[in-house]
C-alpha cells in the first residue's frame, strides 16, 4: 500500500553532489618524511611503523609540506580543467578524534589550491553505459584541496577476535589526501558513477594515486536529496543525505538508488523539507543494502578553521605550473577518442584497454614495436588491440591480473603480430604462441624462431601444400566431385583433412583456395 | 664563585687553561644548590654532562679544534625537547615525557661545543610572566627570594643572574625571554622571527615563538645567536636569508645612531623606578652621541589586546595533542566510559589553571560567530602595527627603545587574582612578537624603591633581520652603563 501522501507527488529528480577523497600514491607523507602507506612500496606495513614525530604530534614537531603531494593534486586540478590558485595556504581544521594526532587535521579552508572546474560526462543509455546518441552532461567541480589523512582505529584485534579496548594505527595518519567536492550537478546513481569511474581513471592515468577501492585510496561522499514536483504543481526539496565513506561503485550507486527512493516516501511520511540544520548523515550497510542513520552530535560542528601558523603561504608561480602542466600525460578520454579516430577502434574496445593504466601502458609499447616491424598507423593499433583484448585479456581474466603481468612483452607481442600480418600465422597459432610467449622459460626467446620450432609458421612450401591436397582428393574421391559439379560448401570436410595433415603449418584459407582452384574448372 | 662569560669559558677550555670537566661539574653542583634553592633548575644531566665535557677534554688533547662555545655549560628551558632527560613544558600533562629528538637549537649548540647540563623551570607551557605557573613551583628571583624572576623563562634567567651558567635558552612568544632577563638583571635576545628553528621548540603560539639565548653579556648573546642561527629544512617557517655574523663589528659603534622613543614608553603605565631608569638610560644614549626621536605608534595600544586573541587562539589549536592517548598524562579511566570524557578529565587533571584559560580564551575567539570580531581584528591590529614599525625605521629609527617591563619584579602572589593586571606587565615586549621583529633586553639600573636592590631593563626593537645591529647598539649602552657588572647581591646558599 503507497504511503499516505506519496501520490501527491507527480514526478522526482534527483539531485547528487559528491564529495571525493582521493590518497595520493607520493613516496613520503604530506607534512614529513614518513613513508606512506598510499605508495605500494609502503603497502601493508605493519601497524604504527610508518610514524615519525610529525605524524603521531609529539611536542615539538613541525610540519613540512611535501612538494611532489602539491603537483599531484594541480596534476589533478588541471585534468578537471580547474583554475590553480597562485597563492594558497593551510588552514587547521580543530576537533578531537583519538585517531587525529594533533587535535587537528591540516586542510585548506577558504583558498583551495584547486577551484571552478568542468569534466564532461558522456550521455548513458538505461545501463549506465556510454551512448553517444544520448546527451551528456557536464559537471562543476566546485574545489579540489589538499589535506592529510587520519589514522585509524580498530575495534578487534588484528586476528578478527574480541579486543576489549581500542587500538590505534597512525600508518595512514599524514597520508596526502585530496578532496574533490562537485556541483550537485549529478541527476543519476549512473552518473556520480560514471563520474567516480572518470575520477579514479583520472588519477591511475597521472600516476597520482592506486586507487585501489578495497584499500580506501579512494572514497566516495554524495550529497544526495531529490525535488519532489507535486500534483499541485508546487515543488519542494527534500533534506539532504550525506552519506559517508562509500569505497565501491556498488556501494555509490547502492546509496544513491537506495535514497533516491527512499526520499520521497520520507517527504511523504514527515513532510521534512530542506533547510538550515535538516542536512543528516548517513553510513551504508552492505549486507542490508540501505543507508543507515549515523549517530549525529548535539550541536554543529565547529571546526575553528585559522590559517596554520607553522606554515607558510604555498606559492605557484608561473615556471612551476608550466613544469607541471608540461608534464602531464595525456588523459584518457583524450586517447578514447585518440583510439577510435586513429585506430578504428570501437568505443567500447577503447575503453576496455583503458580500463587499466598498465594494460594500456602495454598495448602502446606493443604498437611502437610494431613500427620497426613494418605494420604502422591503423594496422598497428588494430591489430595489437585485437591481440591484447582477446589472446592477453582472456588469459589475464583467468589469473585476475593485468594483461601487462602476463609474462608476454610488447616487442614479443608484436613480433606475433607482424608474423600474423604477413600471414604467417594462423589465428590459432598465433594465440598458441602468445600462450607460450606468457612463460617464465620463453622469455626472451625470440617469437619467430619459438614459432618454427614448435611448427606453428605457416608453410610456404607451395609443393607440399600441393601435395596434401591431392593425396586427400585422392583420397576422397566422391566429395571432390561433389566440388566439381558445384557443391561449393563441400569442400570444408576437404579442408579439414588436409588441415589434419598439415597440422599448424597451413592455414585453412590458403588450403581451401588450393582445393577450390584443383577442382573448380577456370 | 668566579663568574666567567661563555666567551672566556671557550676561550679557555680551548687553550686548556682551564678543562672542560672542571667547569662542568662546578655548574653542575652549582645547579644542584641554587638552582634548586630558586627553583630554577628541574632537571640536571649529570651523567650526559659530564661525559661530554670529559671527551671534549680528551678531544681538545687530541688535538682537535674545540668548538666556539667549548666546554660551556647551558640550561635550556624546559619547553625545548631535548633527547636527555625529560621535557617536560612544567606541565603534569608531561611530567614524564621523554622527546626522541633534540631540537635544532640544542643540537646547533652541541655542535659548537655547549654542554647541556639541564633544563630549567618555566611558566607552564611558557604561559605567564611570572614565574609562578609551573606545576613544579615558582622560581625565585635571585635578586629577592620574594619576588617573582619573571617568566616564562623564569629558571633560565634566574640561574644565569645566580651565575650557575653563563648561558641559558629560553623562548620567547611576548616577552618571555626579554622580561625574565630584565626582572634578573640580565640580557635577554628575542631573534627576528625565523632566524632561530622553532623546530623542537613546544609551540605555544607558533607565529609569535622564537627560541632565543640568556646571557650575562650583550657579546654572550651575540655567540649564542651566531650558533643557533640559521636556515633548518625542518621548520618551514624558518628563514633562508643570509643572515650576518652578529659577533663581526659587534664593537664597532652604530654611526648616527637614531634611537625612536614611542609616547607611550614614557606613560602613565610605568611605575616610578621603570621611568626613572628610562629616563637614565636615553640619557645614556645621548651622552653616546645618539639622537633620540619621539615616535607616534598608534596601534601599540591595541598591542596586548591583540597579543592575547593570537597567542591563545594558537595556543588552543596546538596544545589540543595533549590528549593524553598516545603519550602524556592519562586519567585513570572509569568503566565504561566514553573517549570525549577520558581526554576531557586527562586535560582537566593535566594542564594547570593558567594554561586551561588561555586554551578556553583561544578556543572562543576562534569560534564560528566570535572569530571575525575577535581573531580577525587581531590580525588587523598586527598588521597595523607592522606597518607602523616599518614606517618608523624608514624615518630613520635605528632601534626604537622602550622600558622591558613597566616596573621593577613583583611580589610571588601579587597578581593571583587579577590575570588581567599580569597580563597588562607585557605591555612593552609583546609588539616585537607580532611584527616579527628582533628584540633585547638589557641591564638599565637598579632600584631599591621596594626595600631590596631590583634591577630594571631597557629593551631595544629593530627592523627584522637586522639582529647584528640591534646586538651592536646594544653593546653600545652595555659599554657606557656599569650594569654589566650586576649581580643579585643575595645569592642564596647551597
Amino acid at each position: 500500500m503507497p504511503l499516505p501522501g506519496i501520490e501527491d507527488i507527480k514526478s522526482v529528480e534527483l539531485i547528487v553532489g559528491m564529495e571525493i577523497h582521493v590518497e595520493l600514491a607520493a613516496r613520503s607523507k604530506m607534512f614529513c618524511r614518513s613513508p606512506n602507506p598510499a605508495h605500494l612500496a609502503f603497502d601493508g606495513a605493519p601497524p604504527n611503523s610508518l610514524v615519525d614525530p610529525v605524524v603521531l604530534g609529539l611536542p615539538g614537531a613541525l610540519p613540512v609540506p611535501n612538494r611532489a603531494a602539491v603537483e599531484s593534486a594541480v596534476k589533478v586540478g588541471l585534468a578537471l580543467n580547474c583554475s590553480i590558485a597562485r597563492r594558497t595556504k593551510w588552514d587547521r581544521k580543530s576537533y578531537f578524534y583519538p585517531d587525529l594526532p594533533k587535535g587537528y587535521q591540516i586542510s585548506q579552508y577558504d583558498i583551495p589550491l584547486c577551484f571552478d572546474g568542468s569534466v564532461d560526462l558522456p550521455g548513458l543509455d538505461d545501463r549506465g553505459q556510454p551512448d553517444p546518441e544520448r546527451p551528456g552532461r557536464r559537471i562543476g567541480i566546485v574545489r579540489a584541496h589538499l589535506e592529510e589523512d587520519a589514522g585509524k582505529l580498530l575495534h578487534e584485534s588484528p586476528g578478527g577476535g574480541a579486543l576489549d579496548g581500542t587500538l590505534a594505527d597512525f600508518n595512514r595518519a599524514g597520508t596526502p589526501l585530496l578532496e574533490v567536492v562537485t556541483q550537485p550537478d549529478f541527476r543519476s546513481a549512473d552518473e556520480a558513477v560514471a563520474f567516480a569511474r572518470m575520477l579514479r581513471s583520472i588519477c591511475r592515468f597521472l600516476g597520482v594515486s592506486e586507487c585501489v577501492m578495497q584499500k580506501g585510496h579512494i572514497r566516495f561522499e554524495p550529497n544526495i536529496n531529490a525535488a519532489l514536483t507535486l500534483r499541485d504543481g508546487r515543488v519542494v526539496r527534500t533534506p539532504i543525505v550525506e552519506v559517508k565513506n562509500l569505497n565501491s561503485f556498488k556501494s555509490l550507486r547502492g546509496a544513491i538508488e537506495f535514497e533516491a527512493a527512499e526520499q520521497p516516501a520520507r517527504w511523504a511520511h514527515d513532510r521534512r523539507e530542506m533547510g538550515r540544520g535538516t542536512k543528516t548523515t548517513r553510513g551504508w550497510d552492505d549486507r542490508l543494502e540501505r543507508t543507515v542513520a549515523q549517530r549525529e552530535k548535539e550541536d554543529a560542528d565547529d571546526y575553528r578553521y585559522f590559517p596554520d601558523p607553522d606554515l607558510p603561504a604555498v606559492v605557484i608561480d608561473d615556471a612551476w605550473l608550466a613544469s607541471i602542466r608540461d608534464g602531464l600525460p595525456e588523459l584518457p578520454a583524450q586517447r578514447e577518442s585518440r583510439y577510435v579516430r586513429e585506430y578504428g577502434l570501437s568505443k567500447k574496445e577503447a575503453a576496455a584497454l583503458l580500463d587499466e593504466p598498465g594494460t594500456c601502458r602495454f598495448y602502446e609499447s606493443t604498437i611502437e614495436e610494431l613500427v620497426p616491424l613494418g605494420v604502422a598507423g591503423a594496422r598497428a593499433g588494430r591489430l595489437a588491440a585485437n591481440f591484447v583484448l582477446q589472446s592477453g585479456q582472456r588469459r589475464a581474466n583467468e589469473r585476475g591480473v593485468g594483461v601487462e603481468t602476463l609474462g608476454i612483452t610488447p616487442s614479443a607481442l608484436a613480433r606475433i603480430a607482424a608474423l600474423r600480418e604477413e600471414g604467417r600465422l594462423s589465428s590459432q597459432s598465433a594465440d598458441e604462441l602468445f600462450g607460450f610467449m606468457c612463460e617464465p622459460e620463453n622469455l626472451g626467446m625470440d617469437a619467430a624462431a619459438l614459432a618454427a620450432a614448435r611448427g606453428l609458421l605457416i608453410v610456404r612450401d607451395d609443393a607440399a601444400l600441393e601435395r596434401w591436397c591431392d593425396e586427400v582428393i585422392a583420397a576422397n574421391p566422391k566429395v571432390a566431385m561433389d566440388v566439381t559439379s558445384g557443391k561449393v560448401q563441400a569442400v570444408g570436410r576437404l579442408v579439414g583433412e588436409v588441415m589434419k595433415m598439415a597440422g599448424a603449418a597451413a592455414d585453412a584459407k590458403t588450403v581451401r583456395e588450393a582445393l577450390l582452384r584443383k577442382l573448380t574448372p577456370g | 664563585m668566579e663568574r666567567r662569560g661563555a666567551h672566556q669559558i671557550a676561550a679557555d677550555v680551548a687553550s686548556g687553561s682551564i678543562s672542560a670537566a672542571a667547569v662542568i661539574d662546578e655548574a653542575l653542583s652549582s645547579a644542584r644548590g641554587i638552582g634548586r634553592s630558586l627553583n630554577a633548575v628541574l632537571e640536571t644531566f649529570d651523567d650526559h654532562a659530564m661525559e661530554r665535557a670529559r671527551a671534549l677534554d680528551a678531544a681538545r688533547e687530541r688535538g682537535e679544534t674545540p668548538g666556539p662555545l667549548a666546554g660551556v655549560p647551558v640550561l635550556v628551558k624546559d619547553n625545548i625537547c631535548t633527547s636527555v632527560g625529560r621535557t617536560t613544558c612544567a606541565s603534569r600533562m608531561l611530567e614524564h615525557y621523554t622527546s626522541p629528538f633534540d631540537a635544532t637549537a640544542v643540537a646547533r649548540l652541541e655542535a659548537a661545543g655547549a654542554i647541556v647540563i639541564g633544563k630549567s623551570n618555566l611558566d607552564e607551557f611558557a604561559m605567564g610572566g611570572s614565574g609562578e605557573h609551573s606545576a613544579f613551583g615558582p622560581t625565585k628571583n635571585p635578586w629577592d627570594l620574594s619576588r617573582v624572576p619573571g617568566g616564562s623563562s623564569s629558571g633560565s634567567a634566574a640561574a644565569v643572574a645566580a651565575g650557575i651558567v653563563p648561558m641559558a635558552l629560553g623562548s620567547d612568544t611576548g616577552g618571555s625571554v626579554r622580561q625574565p632577563a630584565a626582572f634578573c638583571g640580565v640580557v635577554g635576545l628575542k631573534p627576528t622571527y625565523g632566524l632561530v628553528s622553532r623546530l623542537g621548540l613546544v609551540a605555544f603560539a607558533s607565529s609569535l615563538d622564537q627560541i632565543g639565548p640568556i646571557t650575562r653579556t650583550v657579546r654572550d648573546a651575540a655567540l649564542a645567536l651566531r650558533v643557533i642561527a640559521g636556515h633548518d629544512p625542518g621548520d618551514a617557517t624558518s628563514s633562508r636569508r643570509h643572515h650576518p655574523d652578529p659577533l663581526e663589528g659587534l664593537d664597532h659603534r652604530v654611526h648616527h645612531l637614531t634611537v625612536g622613543v614611542p609616547r607611550q614608553a614614557r606613560g602613565e603605565a610605568n611605575r616610578p623606578e621603570a621611568a626613572s631608569a628610562f629616563d637614565d638610560a636615553l640619557r645614556t644614549f645621548a651622552g653616546l652621541g645618539a639622537r633620540i626621536v619621539d615616535l607616534d605608534l598608534p596601534s601599540l595600544d591595541a598591542a596586548i589586546a591583540a597579543y592575547y586573541i593570537v597567542s591563545s587562539a594558537e595556543a588552543s589549536s596546538n596544545l589540543a595533542r595533549f590528549d593524553g592517548l598516545r603519550y602524556g598524562r592519562r586519567a585513570a579511566s572509569r568503566p565504561g566510559e566514553s573517549v570525549e570524557s577520558l581526554v576531557s578529565r586527562s586535560r582537566t587533571e593535566g594542564l594547570g589553571p593558567e594554561v586551561q584559560r588561555r586554551i578556553m580564551l583561544g578556543t572562543h575567539v576562534l569560534s564560528a560567530g566570535y572569530a571575525d570580531a575577535y581573531y580577525a581584528n587581531a590580525l588587523r591590529v598586527r598588521r597595523l602595527l607592522k606597518n607602523e614599525f616599518d614606517a618608523a625605521f624608514a624615518s630613520g629609527c635605528h632601534v626604537i627603545a622602550t622600558p622591558t617591563t613597566p616596573g621593577a619584579a613583583f611580589r610571588i602572589g601579587a597578581h593571583d587574582r587579577d590575570p588581567l593586571a599580569m597580563y597588562l606587565e607585557d605591555l612593552y615586549t609583546v609588539p616585537a612578537n607580532l611584527a616579527g621583529l628582533p628584540a633585547i633586553s638589557l641591564p638599565c639600573g637598579v632600584s631599591t624603591a621596594q626595600g631590596s636592590a631590583l634591577p630594571l631593563g631597557l629593551q631595544l626593537i629593530a627592523p627584522a633581520f637586522h639582529d647584528a645591529e640591534l646586538l651592536r647598539a646594544a653593546r653600545m649602552f652595555e659599554s657606557a652603563s656599569p650594569h654589566d657588572v650586576l649581580r643579585p647581591p643575595v645569592v642564596p646558599a647551597a
